[in-house]
């Protein structure tokens, strides 16, 4: 398991890097997980991730 | 970040390493969370599971970049110190500066940034290329 780490502000595209990233894996046959801070949640709820299979876990607070 | 916070994103981790175990596994913290503080969360869960460690990417907000100068200068001084990648993003939605400009802003805490653009597909695969399994042939 590789960790990679993408802070910045909001808004800035960390999640639309890390979704670039996740099917980036995907092509490669590779599999994700993502840990995404609360306020990022609804981000990651969408068919995209749902259609990989890639487990989200919301970290609260962070 | 919190003592709590940092305990909680580490039992996060080895969570998702044990339970699925995947090649990669992204994370992306609050925007008041620091480099260094990934660091040390990294290193806490090396305690316990095996894993590699980076890239850990920055992204800078090249159209917000002045406010967010002003504003926070340290908490944007605090995630491009140490990172592996730096970028500055959404570079098509600049207008009232240069990314030259931002980079000579920030050269005395950090070389080598990176443009990065949803619309300029070359610049997100240079990004991509930052991950070892991504730039292999």
């Amino acid at each position: 398991m590789r960790l990679i780490c993408v802070s910045g502000i909001k808004g800035s595209g960390k999640t639309t890097l890390i979704k670039a990233m996740v099917r980036k894996a995907a092509a490669l046959d590779k599999s994700s997980a993502v840990i995404v801070n609360e306020s990022g949640k609804e981000s990651y709820e969408d068919a995209f991730i749902d259609d990989l299979k890639v487990p989200v876990q919301y970290l609260r607070g962070g | 970040m919190g003592c709590s916070l940092a305990t909680s994103l580490v039992d996060l981790i080895k969570k998702i390493k044990r339970s699925h175990d995947p090649e990669f596994l992204f994370i992306e913290p609050s925007e008041m969370v620091v480099t260094q503080e990934l660091q040390d969360v990294a290193a806490m869960g090396h305690r316990d599971v095996r894993y590699q460690v980076g890239p850990l990417i920055t992204l800078v907000d090249a159209p917000r970049f002045p406010f967010m100068w002003a504003e926070r200068q340290q908490l944007i001084i605090g995630q491009i110190s140490g990172a592996d990648a730096v970028a500055l993003s959404r570079t098509d939605k600049l207008e009232d500066s240069s990314p030259e400009e931002i980079r000579n802003v920030l050269r005395p805490y950090r070389n080598g940034i990176d443009l990065l653009s949803v619309h300029d597909s070359d610049s997100l695969e240079q990004m991509l290329m930052n991950v070892p399994e991504f730039s292999a042939p």
